[in-house]
Protein backbone atom coordinates (compact mmCIF):
# COMPACT_ATOMS: atom_id res chain seq x y z
CA UNK A 1 0.00 0.00 0.00
CA UNK A 2 1.64 3.15 -1.07
CA UNK A 3 0.35 6.59 -0.33
CA UNK A 4 1.32 9.90 -3.04
CA UNK A 5 3.67 12.23 -1.11
CA UNK A 6 1.99 15.77 -0.51
CA UNK A 7 3.36 18.96 0.82
CA UNK A 8 2.04 19.16 4.11
CA UNK A 9 0.95 22.89 2.89
CA UNK A 10 -1.54 22.86 -0.02
CA UNK A 11 0.55 24.13 -2.97
CA UNK A 12 -1.64 26.55 -4.38
CA UNK A 13 -1.79 28.27 -0.61
CA UNK A 14 1.85 29.49 -1.20
CA UNK A 15 1.34 32.96 -2.42
CA UNK A 16 -1.03 33.65 -0.37
CA UNK A 17 0.07 32.08 2.67
CA UNK A 18 3.65 34.45 2.01
CA UNK A 19 2.36 37.27 1.80
CA UNK A 20 -0.41 37.32 5.10
CA UNK A 21 2.90 35.60 7.36
CA UNK A 22 5.09 39.13 5.71
CA UNK A 23 2.44 41.29 6.49
CA UNK A 24 1.83 39.99 9.66
CA UNK A 25 5.56 39.81 10.86
CA UNK A 26 6.32 43.04 9.65
CA UNK A 27 3.36 44.73 11.50
CA UNK A 28 4.58 43.09 15.14
CA UNK A 29 8.37 44.39 13.81
CA UNK A 30 6.76 47.70 13.61
CA UNK A 31 5.23 47.38 17.02
CA UNK A 32 8.66 46.05 18.60
CA UNK A 33 10.63 49.07 17.12
CA UNK A 34 7.71 51.60 18.02
CA UNK A 35 8.01 50.29 21.71
CA UNK A 36 11.73 50.51 21.40
CA UNK A 37 11.65 54.38 20.31
CA UNK A 38 8.86 55.33 22.69
CA UNK A 39 10.38 53.84 26.10
CA UNK A 40 13.15 55.65 27.86
CA UNK A 41 15.89 52.58 29.28
CA UNK A 42 14.40 52.68 33.14
CA UNK A 43 11.00 51.70 31.70
CA UNK A 44 12.08 49.15 29.32
CA UNK A 45 10.95 45.07 30.14
CA UNK A 46 12.69 42.41 28.69
CA UNK A 47 10.53 39.85 28.46
CA UNK A 48 8.31 42.09 26.57
CA UNK A 49 11.15 42.74 24.20
CA UNK A 50 11.54 39.05 23.77
CA UNK A 51 8.31 37.85 23.13
CA UNK A 52 7.61 40.65 20.06
CA UNK A 53 10.65 39.53 18.76
CA UNK A 54 10.15 36.20 19.03
CA UNK A 55 6.70 36.44 17.65
CA UNK A 56 7.89 38.93 14.66
CA UNK A 57 10.49 36.37 13.62
CA UNK A 58 8.18 33.38 13.62
CA UNK A 59 6.12 35.08 11.39
CA UNK A 60 9.12 36.76 9.30
CA UNK A 61 10.67 32.99 8.84
CA UNK A 62 7.53 31.15 7.96
CA UNK A 63 6.76 33.95 5.64
CA UNK A 64 10.17 34.14 4.14
CA UNK A 65 9.89 30.15 3.71
CA UNK A 66 6.21 30.54 1.70
CA UNK A 67 8.10 33.69 -0.82
CA UNK A 68 10.85 31.28 -1.41
CA UNK A 69 7.92 28.45 -2.44
CA UNK A 70 5.67 30.18 -4.19
CA UNK A 71 8.67 31.94 -6.32
CA UNK A 72 10.02 28.34 -7.13
CA UNK A 73 12.69 28.01 -4.89
CA UNK A 74 11.83 24.70 -3.52
CA UNK A 75 13.92 24.73 -0.52
CA UNK B 1 48.37 -56.78 3.49
CA UNK B 2 46.02 -57.92 0.93
CA UNK B 3 43.08 -55.71 2.78
CA UNK B 4 45.29 -52.40 2.04
CA UNK B 5 46.62 -53.41 -1.43
CA UNK B 6 42.50 -53.73 -2.21
CA UNK B 7 41.76 -50.75 -0.36
CA UNK B 8 44.26 -48.91 -2.35
CA UNK B 9 42.87 -50.06 -5.75
CA UNK B 10 39.76 -48.88 -4.86
CA UNK B 11 40.66 -45.73 -4.05
CA UNK B 12 42.33 -45.36 -7.49
CA UNK B 13 39.03 -46.45 -9.29
CA UNK B 14 37.43 -44.36 -7.55
CA UNK B 15 39.30 -40.91 -8.06
CA UNK B 16 39.84 -42.42 -11.87
CA UNK B 17 36.15 -42.60 -11.91
CA UNK B 18 35.75 -38.95 -10.39
CA UNK B 19 38.23 -37.57 -13.20
CA UNK B 20 36.45 -38.81 -15.79
CA UNK B 21 33.10 -37.72 -14.53
CA UNK B 22 34.56 -33.93 -14.38
CA UNK B 23 36.45 -34.00 -17.54
CA UNK B 24 33.41 -35.41 -19.39
CA UNK B 25 30.94 -32.80 -17.65
CA UNK B 26 33.47 -30.06 -18.68
CA UNK B 27 33.68 -30.54 -22.19
CA UNK B 28 30.12 -32.02 -22.38
CA UNK B 29 28.86 -28.58 -23.69
CA UNK B 30 30.18 -28.61 -26.78
CA UNK B 31 28.95 -31.87 -27.97
CA UNK B 32 25.71 -32.00 -26.27
CA UNK B 33 24.23 -29.15 -28.09
CA UNK B 34 23.35 -28.85 -31.71
CA UNK B 35 21.79 -26.28 -33.66
CA UNK B 36 19.44 -27.22 -36.36
CA UNK B 37 18.44 -23.55 -37.51
CA UNK B 38 19.56 -20.63 -37.32
CA UNK B 39 18.40 -16.91 -38.41
CA UNK B 40 20.54 -14.57 -38.35
CA UNK B 41 18.88 -10.54 -39.26
CA UNK B 42 21.05 -7.29 -38.83
CA UNK B 43 19.38 -4.42 -38.91
CA UNK B 44 21.34 -1.38 -39.92
CA UNK B 45 19.03 1.31 -40.71
CA UNK B 46 19.53 3.40 -37.62
CA UNK B 47 23.19 4.22 -36.25
CA UNK B 48 23.16 1.36 -34.00
CA UNK B 49 23.34 -2.32 -35.03
CA UNK B 50 20.78 -4.18 -34.14
CA UNK B 51 20.89 -7.94 -34.61
CA UNK B 52 18.14 -10.57 -34.22
CA UNK B 53 18.90 -13.79 -33.31
CA UNK B 54 16.53 -16.98 -33.87
CA UNK B 55 18.08 -20.53 -32.93
CA UNK B 56 16.66 -24.03 -32.92
CA UNK B 57 18.80 -25.80 -30.49
CA UNK B 58 18.44 -29.63 -29.99
CA UNK B 59 20.11 -31.60 -27.08
CA UNK B 60 21.82 -34.65 -28.99
CA UNK B 61 23.77 -35.65 -25.43
CA UNK B 62 22.62 -37.40 -22.89
CA UNK B 63 22.41 -35.08 -19.84
CA UNK B 64 20.10 -32.82 -19.66
CA UNK B 65 21.21 -28.81 -20.40
CA UNK B 66 20.43 -25.91 -18.40
CA UNK B 67 22.62 -23.60 -20.55
CA UNK B 68 22.82 -22.42 -23.63
CA UNK B 69 26.46 -20.29 -24.94
CA UNK B 70 26.43 -17.70 -27.41
CA UNK B 71 29.95 -16.63 -28.49
CA UNK B 72 31.14 -13.07 -29.61
CA UNK B 73 34.15 -12.42 -31.36
CA UNK B 74 36.51 -9.87 -29.12
CA UNK B 75 35.86 -7.13 -31.01
CA UNK B 76 31.99 -6.93 -31.15
CA UNK B 77 31.66 -8.16 -27.29
CA UNK B 78 33.63 -4.78 -26.47
CA UNK B 79 30.75 -2.81 -28.38
CA UNK B 80 27.65 -4.92 -26.94
CA UNK B 81 25.29 -2.28 -25.43
CA UNK B 82 22.51 -5.48 -24.45
CA UNK B 83 22.28 -8.72 -24.61
CA UNK B 84 18.53 -10.11 -23.96
CA UNK B 85 17.06 -13.73 -24.78
CA UNK B 86 13.46 -15.34 -25.01
CA UNK B 87 12.02 -17.85 -25.31
CA UNK B 88 9.04 -19.45 -27.33
CA UNK B 89 5.79 -21.65 -26.03
CA UNK B 90 3.37 -22.79 -27.52
CA UNK B 91 2.30 -23.17 -31.01
CA UNK B 92 1.80 -20.60 -33.99
CA UNK B 93 -1.33 -19.34 -32.73
CA UNK B 94 -0.68 -19.39 -29.02
CA UNK B 95 2.68 -18.37 -28.65
CA UNK B 96 4.19 -16.18 -25.82
CA UNK B 97 7.45 -15.61 -24.96
CA UNK B 98 9.16 -15.58 -21.56
CA UNK B 99 12.01 -13.71 -20.81
CA UNK B 100 15.64 -15.87 -20.04
CA UNK B 101 18.34 -14.49 -18.14
CA UNK B 102 21.36 -14.03 -19.98
CA UNK B 103 25.20 -14.03 -18.45
CA UNK B 104 29.02 -13.19 -19.61
CA UNK B 105 30.64 -15.94 -18.94
CA UNK B 106 34.05 -17.63 -19.26
CA UNK B 107 34.10 -20.90 -20.47
CA UNK B 108 38.41 -22.64 -20.41
CA UNK B 109 39.06 -23.07 -23.94
CA UNK B 110 38.22 -20.05 -26.13
CA UNK B 111 40.07 -19.99 -29.13
CA UNK B 112 41.44 -16.35 -30.11
CA UNK B 113 39.48 -14.45 -27.09
CA UNK B 114 36.24 -15.56 -28.33
CA UNK B 115 33.68 -13.99 -25.46
CA UNK B 116 30.74 -16.20 -24.12
CA UNK B 117 27.25 -15.13 -22.51
CA UNK B 118 25.09 -17.90 -21.09
CA UNK B 119 21.22 -18.46 -21.67
CA UNK B 120 19.71 -20.01 -18.50
CA UNK B 121 16.75 -22.10 -20.03
CA UNK B 122 13.68 -22.39 -17.54
CA UNK B 123 13.49 -25.59 -17.83
CA UNK B 124 16.44 -28.00 -18.40
CA UNK B 125 16.66 -29.46 -21.87
CA UNK B 126 16.57 -33.05 -22.03
CA UNK B 127 17.97 -35.56 -24.15
CA UNK B 128 16.38 -35.21 -27.79
CA UNK B 129 14.41 -32.09 -27.30
CA UNK B 130 14.48 -29.33 -29.11
CA UNK B 131 13.59 -25.34 -28.07
CA UNK B 132 13.84 -22.21 -29.82
CA UNK B 133 15.64 -19.21 -28.71
CA UNK B 134 14.88 -15.63 -29.57
CA UNK B 135 18.14 -13.67 -28.80
CA UNK B 136 18.65 -9.72 -29.57
CA UNK B 137 21.42 -8.10 -28.89
CA UNK B 138 22.94 -4.33 -29.91
CA UNK B 139 26.15 -3.20 -30.95
CA UNK B 140 27.16 0.39 -30.79
CA UNK B 141 29.90 2.20 -32.60
CA UNK B 142 30.34 -0.65 -34.87
CA UNK B 143 29.49 1.39 -38.18
CA UNK B 144 32.57 3.07 -39.20
CA UNK B 145 32.44 6.15 -41.95
CA UNK B 146 34.14 5.54 -44.58
CA UNK B 147 35.27 7.84 -46.72
CA UNK B 148 36.40 9.51 -43.15
CA UNK B 149 35.72 12.86 -44.57
CA UNK B 150 32.71 14.40 -46.40
CA UNK B 151 31.69 17.77 -47.36
CA UNK B 152 27.65 19.09 -46.73
CA UNK B 153 26.40 17.39 -50.23
CA UNK B 154 27.77 14.08 -49.53
CA UNK B 155 25.73 11.48 -48.08
CA UNK B 156 27.62 9.12 -45.82
CA UNK B 157 29.07 5.95 -46.25
CA UNK B 158 29.97 3.26 -43.80
CA UNK B 159 31.68 -0.06 -43.20
CA UNK B 160 30.57 -2.85 -41.23
CA UNK B 161 32.30 -5.60 -40.76
CA UNK B 162 30.72 -9.12 -39.55
CA UNK B 163 31.11 -12.61 -40.21
CA UNK B 164 29.01 -14.59 -43.09
CA UNK B 165 29.01 -17.28 -40.59
CA UNK B 166 27.37 -17.33 -37.50
CA UNK B 167 30.19 -17.45 -34.33
CA UNK B 168 29.45 -20.27 -32.17
CA UNK B 169 30.69 -23.18 -29.61
CA UNK B 170 28.02 -25.58 -31.67
CA UNK B 171 27.65 -26.92 -34.69
CA UNK B 172 25.14 -25.48 -36.82
CA UNK B 173 23.25 -27.59 -39.03
CA UNK B 174 21.21 -25.03 -41.41
CA UNK B 175 22.08 -20.87 -40.91
CA UNK B 176 21.07 -18.08 -43.01
CA UNK B 177 22.31 -14.25 -42.48
CA UNK B 178 19.81 -11.10 -43.58
CA UNK B 179 21.19 -7.50 -43.55
CA UNK B 180 18.80 -4.88 -43.56
CA UNK B 181 20.28 -1.43 -45.32
CA UNK B 182 18.58 1.67 -44.91
CA UNK B 183 18.44 2.51 -48.72
CA UNK B 184 19.08 0.65 -51.56
CA UNK B 185 22.26 2.12 -52.14
CA UNK B 186 25.36 -0.35 -51.34
CA UNK B 187 28.83 0.05 -52.90
CA UNK B 188 29.93 -3.20 -51.87
CA UNK B 189 29.67 -5.99 -50.02
CA UNK B 190 32.33 -9.27 -49.95
CA UNK B 191 30.78 -12.05 -51.39
CA UNK B 192 30.52 -15.49 -49.55
CA UNK B 193 28.44 -18.03 -51.68
CA UNK B 194 25.55 -18.31 -51.60
CA UNK B 195 24.83 -14.64 -51.55
CA UNK B 196 22.03 -12.49 -53.08
CA UNK B 197 21.65 -8.66 -52.67
CA UNK B 198 17.66 -7.63 -53.70
CA UNK B 199 16.03 -4.25 -53.00
CA UNK B 200 17.12 -3.19 -49.28
CA UNK B 201 17.88 -6.87 -48.11
CA UNK B 202 21.49 -8.34 -48.67
CA UNK B 203 21.19 -12.68 -47.73
CA UNK B 204 24.11 -14.91 -46.98
CA UNK B 205 23.12 -18.09 -46.73
CA UNK B 206 21.94 -20.55 -46.49
CA UNK B 207 24.88 -22.18 -45.10
CA UNK B 208 25.10 -25.85 -44.46
CA UNK B 209 26.74 -28.02 -41.87
CA UNK B 210 29.55 -25.62 -40.38
CA UNK B 211 31.53 -26.90 -37.78
CA UNK B 212 31.91 -24.77 -34.34
CA UNK B 213 33.40 -21.65 -34.31
CA UNK B 214 33.53 -21.47 -37.87
CA UNK B 215 34.30 -17.75 -38.86
CA UNK B 216 34.21 -16.10 -42.53
CA UNK B 217 34.39 -12.17 -42.00
CA UNK B 218 32.26 -9.87 -44.63
CA UNK B 219 32.50 -6.56 -45.10
CA UNK B 220 30.06 -4.14 -46.54
CA UNK B 221 29.95 -0.90 -47.69
CA UNK B 222 26.59 0.87 -47.55
CA UNK B 223 25.21 3.98 -46.99
CA UNK B 224 23.57 5.45 -44.18
CA UNK B 225 22.39 8.96 -43.43
CA UNK B 226 20.98 8.71 -39.94
CA UNK B 227 22.24 11.15 -37.46
CA UNK B 228 25.52 9.40 -35.68
CA UNK B 229 24.52 11.29 -32.75
CA UNK B 230 26.69 10.38 -29.54
CA UNK B 231 26.25 11.41 -26.32
CA UNK B 232 29.50 11.95 -24.50
CA UNK B 233 28.53 12.67 -20.95
CA UNK B 234 25.08 13.00 -20.33
CA UNK B 235 24.73 14.22 -16.46
CA UNK B 236 20.97 13.94 -15.23
CA UNK B 237 20.29 15.31 -12.07
CA UNK B 238 16.73 14.92 -10.23
CA UNK B 239 16.31 16.87 -7.09
CA UNK B 240 13.70 15.70 -4.52
CA UNK B 241 11.88 18.11 -2.59
CA UNK B 242 8.92 17.53 -0.06
CA UNK B 243 6.87 21.04 -0.32
CA UNK B 244 5.25 18.90 -3.33
CA UNK B 245 8.36 19.69 -6.48
CA UNK B 246 10.40 17.12 -8.52
CA UNK B 247 13.14 19.04 -10.21
CA UNK B 248 15.38 17.30 -13.81
CA UNK B 249 18.00 18.68 -14.94
CA UNK B 250 20.30 17.19 -18.12
CA UNK B 251 23.14 18.38 -19.41
CA UNK B 252 23.76 16.84 -22.57
CA UNK B 253 27.61 17.21 -24.06
CA UNK B 254 26.89 16.01 -28.29
CA UNK B 255 29.29 14.38 -30.82
CA UNK B 256 28.55 13.71 -34.49
CA UNK B 257 30.58 10.70 -34.63
CA UNK B 258 30.15 9.67 -38.51
CA UNK B 259 31.93 10.80 -41.18
CA UNK B 260 33.82 14.42 -40.04
CA UNK B 261 32.33 17.30 -42.34
CA UNK B 262 35.06 18.89 -44.81
CA UNK B 263 34.58 22.14 -46.50
CA UNK B 264 32.08 25.24 -45.70
CA UNK B 265 28.69 24.79 -44.20
CA UNK B 266 26.38 26.57 -46.15
CA UNK B 267 23.21 28.12 -44.15
CA UNK B 268 21.50 28.71 -47.50
CA UNK B 269 21.97 25.23 -49.24
CA UNK B 270 20.76 23.81 -45.75
CA UNK B 271 17.68 25.71 -45.15
CA UNK B 272 16.32 25.18 -48.58
CA UNK B 273 16.88 21.44 -49.43
CA UNK B 274 18.23 19.95 -45.88
CA UNK B 275 17.66 16.37 -46.97
CA UNK B 276 20.17 16.38 -49.83
CA UNK B 277 22.44 18.78 -48.54
CA UNK B 278 23.13 17.98 -44.87
CA UNK B 279 21.36 14.84 -45.08
CA UNK B 280 23.44 13.11 -42.18
CA UNK B 281 23.35 15.90 -40.06
CA UNK B 282 21.72 15.74 -36.83
CA UNK B 283 18.98 18.83 -36.20
CA UNK B 284 16.32 17.40 -33.82
CA UNK B 285 16.47 15.77 -29.94
CA UNK B 286 13.22 14.24 -28.95
CA UNK B 287 12.42 13.80 -25.41
CA UNK B 288 9.52 12.14 -23.79
CA UNK B 289 8.52 13.41 -20.52
CA UNK B 290 6.19 12.37 -17.60
CA UNK B 291 2.53 14.71 -18.02
CA UNK B 292 2.14 17.74 -15.97
CA UNK B 293 5.21 19.10 -16.30
CA UNK B 294 5.84 22.88 -16.48
CA UNK B 295 8.75 25.54 -15.76
CA UNK B 296 10.45 23.89 -18.94
CA UNK B 297 13.82 25.54 -19.88
CA UNK B 298 16.25 24.96 -22.47
CA UNK B 299 19.87 26.74 -22.85
CA UNK B 300 22.90 25.75 -24.14
CA UNK B 301 26.29 27.62 -23.37
CA UNK B 302 25.29 30.76 -24.81
CA UNK B 303 22.02 31.28 -23.07
CA UNK B 304 18.23 30.84 -23.99
CA UNK B 305 16.98 28.62 -27.07
CA UNK B 306 14.19 29.46 -28.07
CA UNK B 307 13.70 26.82 -30.96
CA UNK B 308 11.66 24.46 -29.09
CA UNK B 309 8.59 23.38 -28.68
CA UNK B 310 6.97 20.97 -26.16
CA UNK B 311 3.40 19.38 -26.38
CA UNK B 312 1.59 17.89 -23.26
CA UNK B 313 -1.50 15.83 -22.98
CA UNK B 314 -2.81 13.82 -19.97
CA UNK B 315 -0.48 11.07 -20.56
CA UNK B 316 2.64 11.99 -21.45
CA UNK B 317 4.40 15.40 -22.57
CA UNK B 318 6.85 15.87 -25.44
CA UNK B 319 9.59 17.89 -25.68
CA UNK B 320 11.39 18.78 -29.35
CA UNK B 321 14.47 20.83 -28.87
CA UNK B 322 16.06 22.19 -31.98
CA UNK B 323 20.05 23.32 -31.45
CA UNK B 324 21.06 26.85 -32.64
CA UNK B 325 23.06 24.90 -35.68
CA UNK B 326 22.55 21.45 -36.95
CA UNK B 327 25.65 19.27 -35.84
CA UNK B 328 27.70 17.58 -39.12
CA UNK B 329 30.09 15.43 -38.31
CA UNK B 330 33.00 16.36 -35.74
CA UNK B 331 30.71 18.60 -34.66
CA UNK B 332 30.73 19.10 -30.91
CA UNK B 333 27.64 20.72 -28.79
CA UNK B 334 26.31 21.20 -25.25
CA UNK B 335 22.86 21.83 -24.54
CA UNK B 336 21.00 21.43 -20.69
CA UNK B 337 17.47 21.52 -20.25
CA UNK B 338 15.48 21.39 -17.05
CA UNK B 339 11.62 20.53 -16.32
CA UNK B 340 9.74 20.33 -12.84
CA UNK B 341 6.64 18.47 -11.94
CA UNK B 342 4.30 18.78 -8.93
CA UNK B 343 4.06 15.63 -7.21
CA UNK B 344 1.12 14.23 -5.97
CA UNK B 345 -1.43 15.23 -7.81
CA UNK B 346 -3.53 12.45 -9.24
CA UNK B 347 -2.91 9.06 -7.19
CA UNK B 348 -2.64 7.23 -10.47
CA UNK B 349 -0.04 9.04 -11.61
CA UNK B 350 2.32 10.72 -8.78
CA UNK B 351 6.03 10.59 -8.96
CA UNK B 352 6.38 10.23 -5.31
CA UNK B 353 4.72 7.77 -3.32
CA UNK B 354 5.34 7.18 0.44
CA UNK B 355 4.63 3.17 1.82
CA UNK B 356 2.78 2.27 4.62
CA UNK B 357 5.28 -0.35 5.72
CA UNK B 358 7.50 1.59 7.85
CA UNK B 359 6.55 4.87 8.77
CA UNK B 360 9.24 6.80 6.84
CA UNK B 361 9.98 4.85 4.20
CA UNK B 362 9.35 5.97 0.58
CA UNK B 363 9.57 4.65 -2.70
CA UNK B 364 9.79 6.94 -5.93
CA UNK B 365 9.11 5.46 -9.01
CA UNK B 366 11.03 7.85 -11.38
CA UNK B 367 10.29 6.66 -14.99
CA UNK B 368 13.42 7.80 -17.24
CA UNK B 369 12.02 11.15 -18.18
CA UNK B 370 13.17 11.21 -21.42
CA UNK B 371 13.13 8.92 -24.43
CA UNK B 372 16.76 9.27 -26.22
CA UNK B 373 15.50 8.40 -29.76
CA UNK B 374 18.61 8.66 -31.83
CA UNK B 375 21.15 9.18 -29.28
CA UNK B 376 23.79 6.88 -28.33
CA UNK B 377 25.12 8.06 -24.79
CA UNK B 378 28.62 6.84 -23.66
CA UNK B 379 28.01 7.67 -20.46
CA UNK B 380 25.25 8.31 -18.57
CA UNK B 381 25.53 9.58 -14.50
CA UNK B 382 22.11 10.15 -12.75
CA UNK B 383 22.06 12.24 -9.60
CA UNK B 384 19.24 11.86 -7.48
CA UNK B 385 19.47 14.67 -5.11
CA UNK B 386 16.98 13.50 -1.78
CA UNK B 387 15.90 15.71 1.01
CA UNK B 388 18.61 16.66 3.44
CA UNK B 389 18.00 14.25 6.71
CA UNK B 390 17.11 11.25 4.52
CA UNK B 391 18.96 8.28 5.04
CA UNK B 392 19.74 4.61 3.56
CA UNK B 393 19.08 5.68 0.15
CA UNK B 394 19.35 2.66 -2.06
CA UNK B 395 18.41 2.34 -5.99
CA UNK B 396 16.24 -0.58 -7.69
CA UNK B 397 17.66 -0.65 -11.60
CA UNK B 398 16.98 -3.19 -13.54
CA UNK B 399 20.51 -3.35 -15.23
CA UNK B 400 23.77 -3.28 -13.48
CA UNK B 401 24.80 -0.25 -12.55
CA UNK B 402 27.49 1.57 -10.20
CA UNK B 403 26.42 3.51 -7.08
CA UNK B 404 27.83 5.97 -4.86
CA UNK B 405 26.78 8.51 -2.31
CA UNK B 406 27.75 12.11 -2.50
CA UNK B 407 26.87 15.26 -1.12
CA UNK B 408 25.42 18.25 -1.73
CA UNK B 409 25.15 21.44 -0.12
CA UNK B 410 21.94 23.67 -1.35
CA UNK B 411 19.21 26.24 -0.38
CA UNK B 412 19.06 25.83 3.45
CA UNK B 413 21.41 23.06 3.94
CA UNK B 414 22.86 22.53 7.29
CA UNK B 415 24.45 18.93 7.11
CA UNK B 416 24.19 19.32 3.52
CA UNK B 417 21.55 16.46 0.89
CA UNK B 418 22.45 13.29 0.24
CA UNK B 419 22.96 12.23 -3.45
CA UNK B 420 22.49 8.75 -5.37
CA UNK B 421 24.65 8.77 -8.03
CA UNK B 422 24.27 5.62 -10.65
CA UNK B 423 26.35 5.38 -13.37
CA UNK B 424 25.90 3.53 -16.67
CA UNK B 425 28.28 3.15 -19.93
CA UNK B 426 26.99 2.39 -22.77
CA UNK B 427 23.48 2.75 -23.02
CA UNK B 428 21.10 2.55 -25.80
CA UNK B 429 17.25 3.36 -25.88
CA UNK B 430 15.97 -0.35 -24.88
CA UNK B 431 17.90 0.35 -21.38
CA UNK B 432 15.37 3.27 -21.22
CA UNK B 433 12.96 1.68 -18.21
CA UNK B 434 11.67 3.21 -15.17
CA UNK B 435 13.61 2.76 -11.79
CA UNK B 436 12.94 3.23 -8.28
CA UNK B 437 15.05 5.23 -5.65
CA UNK B 438 14.37 4.06 -1.68
CA UNK B 439 15.16 6.26 1.35
CA UNK B 440 13.71 6.86 4.46
CA UNK B 441 13.08 10.73 5.56
CA UNK B 442 11.08 11.98 8.93
CA UNK B 443 8.61 14.71 7.88
CA UNK B 444 9.67 16.41 10.99
CA UNK B 445 12.95 17.48 8.77
CA UNK B 446 11.16 19.87 6.94
CA UNK B 447 10.54 21.81 10.02
CA UNK B 448 14.43 22.74 10.38
CA UNK B 449 14.12 25.24 7.64
CA UNK B 450 11.70 27.52 8.54
CA UNK B 451 13.15 27.55 12.15
CA UNK B 452 16.27 28.63 11.02
CA UNK B 453 15.03 31.32 9.00
CA UNK B 454 13.21 32.51 12.28
CA UNK B 455 16.15 32.04 14.69
CA UNK B 456 18.25 34.32 12.09
CA UNK B 457 15.46 36.98 12.25
CA UNK B 458 15.20 36.22 15.72
CA UNK B 459 18.69 36.63 16.53
CA UNK B 460 18.76 40.60 14.44
CA UNK B 461 16.33 41.16 16.60
CA UNK B 462 18.29 40.24 20.17
CA UNK B 463 20.74 42.44 18.55
CA UNK B 464 19.16 45.47 18.38
CA UNK B 465 17.91 44.98 21.83
CA UNK B 466 21.52 44.86 23.50
CA UNK B 467 22.68 47.02 21.05
CA UNK B 468 19.79 49.57 22.52
CA UNK B 469 20.31 48.27 26.03
CA UNK B 470 24.11 48.97 26.39
CA UNK B 471 25.76 52.41 27.34
CA UNK B 472 28.85 53.48 25.24
CA UNK B 473 28.51 56.93 25.43
CA UNK B 474 31.76 58.58 26.69
CA UNK B 475 30.06 61.23 28.36
CA UNK B 476 27.46 60.65 31.46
Amino acid sequence: MAAAITSPVPVAWYPTLAILMLAVGLIVTASFFIYEATSSRRNRSLAKELTTGALASFFLGFGTLFLLLASGVYV
Amino acid sequence: MARSTAMKAAGLILALLIFTFFSLAASSSNNQIQILNAERRIDLSSHIVKVFLTLKVENVGTSPASEIFLAFPPSQADQLALVKAQAAIGKKKKKSYVHLDVNPTQLPDAPNGTKYFSISLLNPLSSGETATLEVLYILTHSLEPFPAEISQLESQLVYFRDSALILSPYHIKQQTTFIKTPSTKVESFTRVEPTKFAGRELKYGPYEDRPPYSFSPVIVHLENNSPFAVVEELLREVEISHWGNLQITEHYKLVHAGARHKGVFSRVDYQSRASVKGASSFKHLLASLPPRVHSVYYRDEIGNISSSHLRTDYRKSELEIEPRYPLFGGWEGYLCYWIRATTGRLPFSSLLMASVTSTSALVVPLPRPHTLLMLMPDNVLSQVVLPEGSKDPSAAVPYPVEQHLETKYSYLDVVGRTVLVLEKKNVVPEHITPFQVYYTFKPIFMLAEPLMLASVYFLFFMACVAYLQIDISIRK
